[in-house]
């Protein structure tokens, strides 16, 4: 019976995540937001599943801030949770899965306090959704230097790669290669991970379409900008390209011919039909459109996997994905709608 | 005397088999019905009703065993 259906734990926890996807909000109800006024915005949002975080952190916060905050603290929030819930080899992937926060938020320490940003606002801009959490984040803004915070981390497991790599970028004032080498290490770790845990094989299916989306994002910068050189140190390896493919794709500057190489590297379908509308639209569409439909098209999939494959990993991916793009979505429309952006521009940063 | 034992075997398998159709059938659903109860208490009395929907298996069994029996 297990085989047919996955233990009852599965079931649960996975039935969980997708009612708590059924109430994620729909395209509908970011269209009739992007027509809204600010405060409008504001009592939405209230009236969603944020309004505990809102009161919360309403005596410390207000207007825009309070929004960002509450949105932040929302998603480590419900990351948090699943973790609690996920039984077995589900807790693992999933926090393997959810490793990638601590990067972000280590970097944004970094960066943060490089640049000489007050302690407070860098807290209010992390997710403590990984492995360090926010007592031990709050630990490391209270360490003095920078320095210091890199000693604090040493049982990181991606401390070696700071390390290494922290002093550089400490002098130059740039963590894009700290950065990379960060992701690059997270990547072979969960693959690494989804090779040995059970029911790993749909984590790692999801995590080699990401890095081939993420490779093929950066290939598209690349070409847009014009970067040339040496560019394999922007790749993911573990996926369908190699570096030396990646350095060459990157060179090819006839759009078609960009197209139909990829075309006969990639082996995912919907991947495929992608890179046909990448061939009818280059040049016609914006990069961020482009890169908007990647992330679409991830999504896309991961959703039609979930329905697959209702009590696996997938699900919880699902959820995972779609939560974080709720909370992007609901940034891009608040913070748009502030700065006084065309409706039309603010559409174009929603992933829906 | 072999014909009333073999029906009273006949009729305990008509109920142990369907039992055991029913337990697994709800093993999964009572399963879901918990999940979607965590999130939203509204679902209460539908997950109740679609969870004890597999119980008509033993019904049928039972029947089946009392017309066999009387």
């Amino acid at each position: 019976m297990t085989a047919i259906m996955g233990p009852s734990p599965y079931i649960y926890v996975c039935t969980r995540l997708r009612v708590r996807k059924a109430k994620l909000i729909p395209r509908e109800e970011y269209l009739r937001m992007l027509n809204m006024s600010l405060p409008e915005i504001t009592r939405v949002i209230q009236e969603l599943e944020y309004k505990r975080e809102i009161d919360e952190l309403s005596h410390a916060f207000s207007g825009i801030n309070l929004i960002e905050v509450a949105l932040s603290w929302n998603l480590a929030k419900n990351y948090q949770n699943v973790i609690t819930i996920a039984p077995g080899g589900l807790k693992e992937m999933t926090e393997s899965y959810l490793r990638r926060w601590d990067i972000q938020n280590v970097l944004t320490i970094l960066r943060g306090i490089s640049q000489g940003m007050a302690r407070g606002k860098i807290k209010e801009v992390l997710v403590p959704a990984g492995e360090l959490d926010r007592t031990f984040l709050d630990r490391l803004l209270a360490e003095d230097s920078m320095d210091r915070i890199v000693e604090a981390l040493k049982g990181w497991r991606l401390y070696p790669v700071l390390k290494k790599l922290y002093t550089r970028a400490a002098e130059s004032g740039s963590f894009a290669e700290l950065e990379n080498e960060l992701y690059k290490k997270f990547y072979a770790e969960i693959i690494s991970d989804a090779k040995t845990v059970k029911g790993g094989k749909s984590l790692l299916e999801y995590i080699l379409l990401e890095i081939d989306i993420r490779n093929i994002q950066n290939l598209i910068r690349i070409r847009q900008q014009k970067a040339g050189g040496d560019v394999r140190g922007f790749m993911i390896p573990g996926s369908t390209l190699t570096e030396e493919e990646f350095q060459r794709l990157s060179l090819i500057t006839e759009g078609e011919e960009f197209v139909r190489e990829l075309r006969q590297k990639i082996r995912n379908k919907a991947l495929l039909t992608m890179l046909d509308d990448l061939r009818k639209e280059e040049g016609s569409t914006s990069l961020h459109a482009h890169e908007i439909a990647l992330t679409r098209l991830q999504l896309k999939t991961v959703e039609l996997m979930a329905k697959l494959h209702p009590f696996s990993i997938w699900s919880i991916l699902a959820y995972l994905d779609l939560k974080k793009f709720e909370i992007f979505n609901l940034r891009a429309i608040t913070r748009g709608k502030e700065a006084n952006l065309p409706v039309e521009r603010i559409k174009g940063y929603l992933v829906m | 005397m072999a014909v009333e034992g073999l029906t009273a075997i006949a009729a305990a398998l008509a109920v142990g088999i369907t039992g055991i159709g029913a337990a697994l059938a709800e093993y999964g659903i009572g399963s879901a019905a918990v999940g979607a109860t965590a999130e939203n208490k509204d679902v209460f009395g539908l997950v109740l009703l679609l969870t004890v929907i597999p119980e008509t298996i033993v019904i049928f069994g039972l029947v089946v065993a009392l017309l066999m029996l009387f």
